[in-house]
């Protein structure tokens, strides 16, 4: 019996060991061997589903192994560290979050868009502003009214100070002159159930984090911060069409690889990328979780990341809470 | 009938037990938690009919909790944080060679725990989903300073002691980004401790690396530890004596768990703690009691019927694990909440069969297996010890794929060992560490959500009753120690 549990140890062991062993994925060579991705948040969360299911789909358009490794912590600063410092042969791909544009601005962690040479984005999933179904305004245009009258007094759930949906309520409210009292929780959902509860009175995360309530009646959203309407919720307005320069609030994920990645590479790339990201398949996948699907290539996200870190960086600045590094 | 059909199907059965045998390994191995258990599973149940794939994942997920109870009671090493209240009694069993009748007690606990909170599950759900909306942050606030003031009933002979353990986690605790206002505090500009510092990492090194260490120890002064293994069982009896505190304890799990940010190591604690107020022998707690033991493993296993309530009928997830199902669910094209009975009744009562199965299961893989579990005590200290560190490192790395956590698990290894010398109880270390961040965002943010009015704490009755029992709970083991006229008592009070 002492074998029986020595065996069952040992294998135990190397089943563990064979886990990390993509940190030196040998030589500058694109060509052959398995990809990895980092994912800087962990198991389980949305960025994570929709890397893993993306990474398996594209194993089987490139015909090459696809691993993903989750590295969280840091407000997402760790695992994007790590990988804007793999090694530039376009083996390591990092999953990047919006967090990319706001870290260094916030002062918490030497990491930028600059870091990264993007590849494709592949979601968005715009800030939505969501009310109780009995609260008394129907439309924007009636909640800022009532804002405008009772100042700080709506209470907003958000997902942690400096967070995304924290600026997109902040944004709300330098753009509509209105003032609210903001109130963190510890991500996305625990704020939702919050509303749920009716400790606050309305929040600002992303439509799809909301859309169990409202399809079941409980929540209404009132407007998106996006430039087009968003497709789960095709009734509900942008705050543009009410007349309100807001741009596009949110938050994002897309693929990148560390700066110095040969553009050769960065090309194929992107090919097998859009590729998967453009089939029926992953739309399908998309709309079930949903999530908001939004494709950009190479250059249409390097263009939306430096719009986003500059828009950030307005913010940040405006709100008082931007360091200088 | 169609429901049946839908659940007693060959394939069907086989992945659920596939889903607990995966669990419990997971659940074993510390560093690998419940949550990640989950969620590794996952994409794999993508291909999957609805049935077939929710309940891998609940098999995963009860069996991991079930699993990190195995090596908590057998070599004093939580394998998650759900099972840290086991230590305490079950290893003491362990110790005295009663390992054999510890792990039926737990087994039976977990099982019934299990069952207790699917059936509230069924018959109240909608009305216990209610009053957990009713929880914000001064009532979320109260029951984390409940929790904590379950640390003087931890104390292991020293109240001061217990309570300066307890503070070292609460001032651990601060490190990182600050809960509410985004401000690092203590992270000395490493990245790595924006997040805080882990305790996950800090349990294993607290229980697993510490106690390697001291095997060490044992084995250079020759005091042999290798346990003796007596195959005492569990006696009728004594199972009708601590059958009522598994009924509390799980109605107590399911309770907590049913609380939006509450998990099973709050559970566990109270649960521990109840058990030892209504308990007429309070010497024995600590020291190898069997209610010491069938409290948190039924309040860990209650907690997981108590944490499907708001995801099923609400569509809001209460913990990490019922955030990566409510991922599933959706995936599936589900959407939990008020329809989802309707809209797929026949699913949710083949989900409510199957989790009541994974419970008998865990019953029959228990009982079975208790004999194989134990011939890990068999293996002397010398092999033990190097396993145990490797698992330990493996377990720290694997949380995050991140070297820092090694490093902090040793720090805790060495802390927790001279803690252990001096006669400091750990576990109310990882409490503080556990509660921290939950007791300050809450009260914080309550405070917030009042506009600066204290008065928030006093006048809503859920948070002035928590509170009551906080105080209580804190104060009852001066006053015991007051009326024993101990001389030394007065300069601590």
């Amino acid at each position: 019996m002492k074998g029986i549990s020595l065996l069952f140890f040992s294998l135990l062991l190397l089943l563990s060991s064979c886990s990390n062993q993509n940190a030196d994925s040998s030589g500058s060579d694109f060509s052959g061997g398995p990809l990895t991705f980092i994912v800087p948040t962990a198991a389980g969360g949305g960025t994570d589903i929709v890397t893993r299911s993306l990474g398996s789909m594209m194993e089987e358009e490139m015909d090459r192994g696809i691993g993903v490794e989750n590295i969280p912590g840091g407000s997402n600063a760790i695992g994007m560290i790590e990988g804007a410092n793999a090694d530039p042969n376009g083996k390591t791909v990092t999953m990047v979050v919006a967090e990319l544009a706001m870290l260094n601005d916030l002062g918490l962690a030497d990491i930028s868009p600059d870091d990264y040479k993007p590849v494709a984005m592949v979601n968005l999933d715009p800030a939505a502003i969501t009310v109780p179904a009995d609260a008394p305004y129907d439309t924007l245009e009636e909640f800022i009214a009532y804002a405008k009258e009772h100042p700080d007094e709506i209470k907003i759930g958000n997902s942690g100070t400096g967070s995304i949906w924290h600026i997109a309520s902040e944004a709300m409210g330098s753009e509509t002159n209105t003032s609210y009292t903001n109130v963190p929780y510890e991500g996305a959902g625990p704020a939702v159930t919050a509303l749920a509860g009716g400790h606050v009175d309305a929040v600002t995360v992303s439509a799809a984090e909301v859309l169990p309530q409202v399809e079941s009646g409980e929540f209404k959203t009132l407007a998106v911060m996006s430039e087009e309407r968003v497709e789960a919720m095709p009734d509900v307005p942008t705050f543009e069409e009410e007349g309100y320069d807001l741009g596009t609030v949110g938050t994002w994920r897309g693929l990148c690889v560390p700066v110095d990645t040969p553009e050769q590479t960065v090309d194929k790339l992107e090919k097998s990328i859009l590729e998967t990201a453009d089939s029926k398949e992953f739309e399908e996948f998309m709309n079930d979780g949903g999530y908001g699907l939004e494709i950009k290539d190479s250059e249409e996200f390097q263009a939306f990341l430096n719009e986003q870190s500059e828009f950030f960086d307005e913010m940040l600045t405006e709100l008082d809470m931007k360091q200088e590094q | 009938m169609e429901t049946l059909t839908y659940v007693f199907q060959f394939e069907t059965i086989l992945l659920l037990i596939l889903g607990l045998l995966i669990g419990l390994f997971i659940g074993a191995l510390p560093g690998l938690s419940s949550v990640m258990g989950v969620a590794l599973m996952l994409p794999i149940t993508f291909g999957m009919e609805p049935i077939n794939g929710i309940l891998l994942l609940i098999g995963v997920y009860f069996g991991s909790i079930y699993g990190g109870s195995l090596t908590a009671i057998l070599i004093n090493t939580p394998g998650t944080p759900a099972s840290a209240a086991s230590v305490i009694d079950g290893y003491s069993l362990t110790k005295k060679g009663l390992a054999y009748k510890a792990l039926q007690v737990s087994t039976v606990s977990s099982a019934i725990g299990g069952v207790v909170g699917v059936i509230l599950l069924i018959l109240v759900a909608p009305q216990l989903a209610e009053f957990a909306l009713r929880f914000s942050a001064p009532e979320t606030f109260a029951l984390a300073l409940f929790g904590l003031s379950v640390i003087s009933t931890l104390t292991a002979g020293s109240y001061a002691k217990g309570m300066m353990s307890g503070l070292a986690g609460l001032i651990i605790a601060t490190v990182g980004l600050d809960p509410i206002s985004g401000v690092t505090r203590f992270t000395f500009g490493n990245v790595q401790l924006l997040g805080g510092v882990s305790f996950i990492a800090a349990m294993i090194g607290l229980f697993a690396t510490s106690e390697a260490f001291r095997m060490v120890e044992d084995k250079i002064r020759n005091t042999d530890s290798s346990q003796t293994i007596n195959k005492v069982k569990l006696k009728w009896s004594e199972f009708r004596a601590v059958f009522l505190t598994i009924l509390g304890s799980s109605g107590i799990g399911t309770f907590i768990g049913m609380i939006p940010g509450a998990g099973a190591d709050i559970a566990s604690f109270v649960a521990y703690n109840e058990a030892k107020r209504f308990s007429k022998n309070k010497k024995e707690f600590g020291n190898g009691s069997l209610r010491g033991l069938a409290a948190p493993e039924a309040a860990n296993t209650g907690l997981t019927g108590g944490a499907m309530v708001p995801l099923l009928t609400l569509g809001i997830p209460g913990d990490a694990v019922t955030a990566v199902l409510l991922g599933a669910l959706t995936v599936q094209g589900l959407q939990p909440g008020p329809q989802l009975f309707v809209s797929d009744g026949s699913l949710v009562y083949a989900l409510f069969i199957g989790m009541l199965l994974a419970n008998l299961f865990i019953l029959i893989i228990g009982f079975s297996g208790i004999r194989f579990f134990t011939k890990i005590l068999k293996v002397p200290g010398h092999f033990l010890m190097p396993v145990i560190l490797v698992l330990s490192v493996v377990g720290a790395y694997a949380l995050n794929n991140n070297y820092f956590d090694v490093i902090v698990m040793f720090a805790a290894g060495i802390g927790g060992y001279f803690m252990k010398k001096f006669n400091f109880p750990v576990a109310p270390l990882i409490l503080g560490l556990i509660l921290g961040p939950l007791l300050e965002s809450n009260l914080r943010r309550s405070i917030i959500l009042a506009q600066g009015d204290m008065t928030i704490f006093l006048t809503r009755p859920i948070t002035v009753v928590l509170l009551a029992l906080a105080v209580l709970t804190l104060l009852s083991p001066l006053w015991n120690i007051r009326k024993k006229w101990k001389p030394d008592v007065k300069g601590e009070i």
